[in-house]
């Protein structure tokens, strides 16, 4: 009991660090590659401070409440999954940080927020779908939605999962707001868009989503991660490589249309799983 | 005692319609209702089950003969309407269904003896619990709402006492379905039904009303010629009508395979299953506690009932394969269509012919796991949607539209039914509310079918995605000057209250309900998998946890946290929403030409070309009809 | 002054995030502006970000006249930003009217319509004076800290 309050609390702490970090060495990677030296990796953490000590402000008190939920729920996934629950709960549970995030940007009367809540729904639905078909995946490779009962197989689910793992590889650019996919919000200021589903969230609100999208990404690398989780040093080193994958895809790609992501993005990856889940059950 | 209540539950409400019918007077209407609202309710609390083996069985003399004698009555009933109105589908089923029974009741059925007339199981509890308890507050709920009905229609004489007849007529109705043991009762009932549908939704007279009422009279017609058609099977396979000695009989009986499908299928009418979802989605343009009584929370039940009850009796056959495929798909199929949709009413109508689809699944899945899953869903959505069609019902008479384009900002404008609107949603798709904790249920269950697997998480990614955009369209915030304020009758106020509540608490129950359902049903099936129900607060599969305790807990918290940030926000400053600094003083017009206001006109993406009903609803009835078919080769197979 | 304090003051200094308004300026003070964000000078080594969005801003650089018909979305923009928060003008336009000063359709200065607290001079004025005008402002968050308390 008191192994699991302990659990509750460490793993939101170190996700954050963890995120913020990760956070840093994308920026400074960026920065590299477009031949510029980049902010230290301090910097994300620096930013939030300074956002948490700025002033509130709000259009609609929705603003306010769903920055708090956002990151609640975002946290409370984070700790399921280190208790090694049952993974569809934890998607469940991280559904509702998605949720909260539009029900705010909808509640203010701006034109940029509001469109960018559409495409936000679109993003959603195409990283939901993605990641509740790799849990229905570890159902049929292990005969249960517990995340404990992985460590029992005796070979890396990617082996088992390939087309999958693809698959996830785009719902993570996604999820991580990177181009081709930046199309709700964008991590880097000034897009058609303004910034987004976070154009109307004020200092400590912004803060907050800051922090629930780090631990949003933390969980999702948590997630790459069971695509080998027979070796340690392996459970280290996918979820790494498929962080630079992204950022290097964000370096040298466009932004799409939502039309482009949803229509061949979404829909190849879509196809891709229920391929890879068809062979899995013969 | 307990003997007793079943009839109470069947004969008052009865007697109060009569009752309303008569009386003309507005108070003693609204006094009547409230009693019979509350004398339900109390009583459905006080049922228990099971009762004993020949509960009923000294009144069986008086009911049997009246119950022969109302069915002859009500087809007798629409055959006289499909005439009166020409519609000569309904003047051929009803005549067909004429025939069949008359010679079914005259020469087939033998004077069945010793049978109970009543059966009351955990099954039948929940769903009695729902018609009196939600429907209960809805007919409450319906006593203002008709009266601001009337006042912009200009009518001669109120037509409230008929409406208020039926409504209180159908409760009566729903409690026979459910309480009966009987078959040929159930076929009685689930024809009142039909007609109280009929003319709840006729019942504003105008040519579109009468026309889908009709459309609703045939299909739910058809709907009881396939039950009765199923009945005779099934009499002639065991030669009972006890519906719990059916079950058992026709297990494993490849020959009954034939009618259970017919009984599926009568089901599937009832409950709107594409492709016959025209009736319900046309049954919108009724009164709205029309919709919420018949249309969400109960009638629509009758249908998943059925296939419910009957479920152990095709578990883990080729018609049990088929029903989980065309229940998935309806659950995927109508989540897309309700995507394209703007009329709130309508998505609401979508959402609850995908949510009974997704319940059809758990009755094909057939594991005990599956069923109780479907009972649990039956339980919440019948909470959470009744509640959301009052909520629109009630946003409806202040802004006088069902488009949800016009409800953008009605939080903003109905801060009470807004706010509780946006609650029921949530209700829907956030945990640990109970619909998700249903959904996961059969998340759990059906992830050994890949198919449907794949349909049920297109589907339920769809219904997130059309619910949070209408949680959103009434959060932002519009128009915040020149309406009138919400002031609602205490009678509008207290239903919403009592429904949300409920929508919100019911979720915990659902651990200790789910353990309840799981010892009756195990008995039931052949075949499961092996599982345990779990300690207390704890949601248990046989391959997955929900630890539902914790996650309320935590989400309380959070919830708290949230509102003290809110309360926090209010002190400060207000903003005004981005507009490239071209702000008006209003919030949300921006400087346009000449210095005027212009207002920045954002809508919803309905992407009517991807998911529009004009486009699909042919593609997906063809599907649904093949897969309905699939289903009957199915039964045939063997 | 505790340890959060000296964080949140520390925070400030480096994480200004800008807002960027051309109040009608000739382009050139603009251009020079963005020159900053290249990776000649590459500010984003101090942790400056232009963020286009006055709710994000931190400080408000304002380039060009400010005349009639930009004096409302200047004044928008400037209340839009939350506290704490600094304008920087640039530019010769920006500090009095410049050239276009004596026009009938010109308010004059940024400090006509909103507070300003550093000024950047120059016809266009340098990239190099435009970081070193940031850098100013930056202090100017400990000045007003100090004077607010936490800057609420």
């Amino acid at each position: 009991m008191m192994q699991t309050a302990a659990l509750a609390l460490a793993v939101p702490c170190a996700a954050i660090l963890l995120g913020g970090l990760l956070s840093g060495i994308d920026r400074r990677l960026t920065a590299r590659l477009q031949s510029r030296q980049g902010p230290p990796l301090s910097q994300p953490f620096l930013d939030v401070i300074k956002l948490m000590a700025k002033e509130r402000m709000v259009t609609n008190p929705w603003q306010a409440f769903s920055p708090v939920a956002s990151l609640g729920a975002a946290a409370f996934a984070l700790v399921f999954f280190a208790l090694q629950g049952d993974l569809l709960v934890i998607l469940f549970v991280h559904m509702v940080g998605g949720v909260f995030l539009v029900l705010g940007a909808m509640a203010s009367p701006s034109p940029y927020s509001q469109t960018a809540s559409q495409r936000e729904l679109w993003q959603m639905l195409s990283c939901e779908t993605l990641l509740f078909l790799i849990a229905g995946a570890l159902y049929l490779t292990t005969g249960s939605f517990r995340l404990s009962e992985l460590s029992a197989l005796p070979e890396p689910l990617l082996y088992r999962l390939p087309l999958l793992f693809a698959a996830f590889f785009f719902a993570l650019t996604v999820k991580m707001r990177k181009s081709p996919f930046d199309l709700a919000g964008c991590h880097h200021a000034h897009q058609e868009l303004v910034r987004g589903v976070f154009t109307e969230y004020v200092g400590p609100y912004l803060g907050l989503l800051e922090i629930a999208h780090w631990l949003d990404i933390v969980l999702y690398l948590a997630i790459c991660s069971l695509f080998w989780a027979t070796s340690t040093p392996a459970m280290i080193l996918l979820p790494l490589a498929a962080f630079l994958a992204v950022i290097m895809l964000d370096n040298v790609a466009a932004r799409l249309t939502w039309r482009w992501m949803l229509g061949w993005g979404w829909g190849a990856a879509f196809v891709l799983s229920a391929l890879n889940l068809s062979w899995l059950k013969g | 005692m307990s003997e007793a209540i079943p009839v109470v539950l069947l004969i008052v409400p009865f007697l109060a319609a009569l009752a309303c019918f008569v009386i003309r007077s507005s108070a003693c209407r609204s006094f009547i209702v409230i009693a019979t609202a509350a004398g339900l309710a109390v009583s459905s609390l006080l049922l228990q089950g099971p009762l004993a083996p020949d509960a009923g069985l000294r009144w069986a003399g008086i009911i049997d003969p009246v119950i022969t004698g109302g069915d002859f009555l009500l087809l007798a009933i629409m055959f006289f309407l499909g005439c009166r109105y020409r519609n000569f589908l309904i003047i051929m089923l009803t005549a067909s269904q004429l025939g069949l029974f008359a010679w079914l009741e005259f020469f087939v059925f033998a004077e069945d003896q010793g049978h109970a007339l009543f059966a009351v199981d955990i099954l039948s509890l929940v769903l009695v619990r729902v018609v009196c308890l939600v429907g209960g507050l809805i007919c409450l709920h319906a006593i203002p709402y008709m009266q601001a009905h009337e006042q912009h229609q200009n009518l001669a004489r109120s037509r409230q006492p008929q409406f208020f007849a039926v409504l209180l007529l159908f409760l009566g109705a729903m409690n026979g379905l459910v309480l009966t043991n009987n078959l040929a009762h159930f076929y009685f009932f689930f024809e009142l039904t039909t007609l109280c549908s009929f003319l709840l939704i006729a019942h504003d007279r105008t040519e579109e009303a009468v026309g889908n009422a009709l459309t609703a009279l045939w299909m739910n017609g058809l709907g009881g010629l396939l039950l009765l058609l199923a009945i005779w099977g099934l009499y002639s396979q065991s030669a009972q009508l006890d519906m719990g000695g059916l079950v058992a009989a026709t297990a494993g009986n490849p020959a009954a395979l034939l009618p259970l499908a017919l009984l599926v299928l009568a089901a599937c009418t009832k409950s709107a299953q594409l492709p016959w979802q025209k009736w319900l989605l046309g049954a919108m343009v009724a009164p709205t506690p029309t919709s919420a009584l018949l249309h969400s929370s109960t009638m629509v039940k009758a249908g998943v009932y059925l296939a419910l009850r009957f479920a152990p009796a095709f578990a883990h056959t080729l018609l049990a394969q088929g029903l989980m495929l065309a229940g998935g798909f309806t659950f995927f199929a109508a989540a897309a269509l309700a995507i394209g949709q703007r009329n709130a009413k309508k998505v609401l109508a979508y959402s609850t012919i995908s949510n009974l689809g997704l319940i059809f699944a758990c009755a094909g899945i057939g594991t005990p796991g599956a069923v109780a899953a479907g009972i649990l869903l039956i339980l919440f959505h019948a909470v959470s949607k009744g509640l959301l069609f009052l909520c629109v019902g009630t946003a409806e008479q202040q802004v006088h539209s069902r488009d949800i384009e016009v409800m953008r900002g009605l939080c903003a404008q109905m801060p009470f039914t807004g706010m509780i609107a946006v609650l029921g949603m949530l209700t829907i798709i956030v945990p640990p509310f109970g619909m998700l904790l249903g959904k996961w249920l059969v998340f759990e269950a059906g992830a050994d079918h890949v198919v449907f697997y794949l349909m049920l998480v297109l589907g339920s990614s769809f219904t997130l995605l059309y619910w949070v955009r209408l949680a959103g369209t009434l959060l932002a915030s519009g128009q915040t000057t020149g309406f009138k304020p919400e002031i609602k009758p205490f009678l509008t106020r207290f239903p919403l209250a009592a429904l949300g509540c409920g929508a919100v608490m019911l979720g915990l129950a659902a651990p200790i309900l789910y353990g309840r359902l799981l010892v009756p049903l195990t008995s039931l099936f052949p075949v499961g998998r092996a599982f345990s129900a779990g300690q207390a607060g704890m949601l248990t599969t046989a391959v997955g946890s929900f630890p539902l305790i914790v996650v309320f807990a935590v989400a309380a918290l959070i919830g708290l946290l949230a509102l003290s940030g809110v309360s926090k926000a209010m002190v400060g400053r207000k903003g005004t929403a981005y507009m490239s600094g071209a702000n008006t003083r209003l919030p949300d017009h921006f400087v346009g030409p000449l210095n005027r206001p212009v207002r920045a006109v954002v809508e919803n993406a309905y992407l009517v070309p991807l998911f529009g009903e004009e486009r699909w609803t042919l593609w997906v009835n063809l599907a649904a009809t093949g897969l309905l078919f699939l289903m009957l080769g199915g039964a045939l197979w063997k | 002054m505790g340890l959060i304090d000296k964080l949140i003051s520390t925070a400030r200094r480096r994480s200004p995030w800008l807002l960027h308004f051309d109040c009608g300026s000739c382009n050139g003070c603009d251009i020079e502006t963005l020159a900053c964000l290249t990776p000649v000078y590459d500010v984003e080594r101090f942790g400056v970000v232009n963020v286009g969005n006055p709710k994000h801003a931190d400080i408000l650089l304002v380039t060009g006249t400010v005349n009639l018909r930009n004096r409302e979305v200047l004044t928008v923009l400037f209340e839009q930003m939350p506290e704490p928060k600094v304008v920087v003008a640039i530019g010769a336009c920006g500090l009095s009217g410049g050239i276009f000063r004596e026009a009938p359709n010109v308010v004059g200065g940024v400090d006509k319509v909103i507070p300003v607290d550093v000024y950047v001079p120059g016809c266009p004025a340098r990239p190099e004076a435009i970081i070193d005008g940031v850098v100013l402002a930056l202090e100017k968050f400990r000045e007003k800290s100090k004077g607010k308390g936490e800057g609420k």
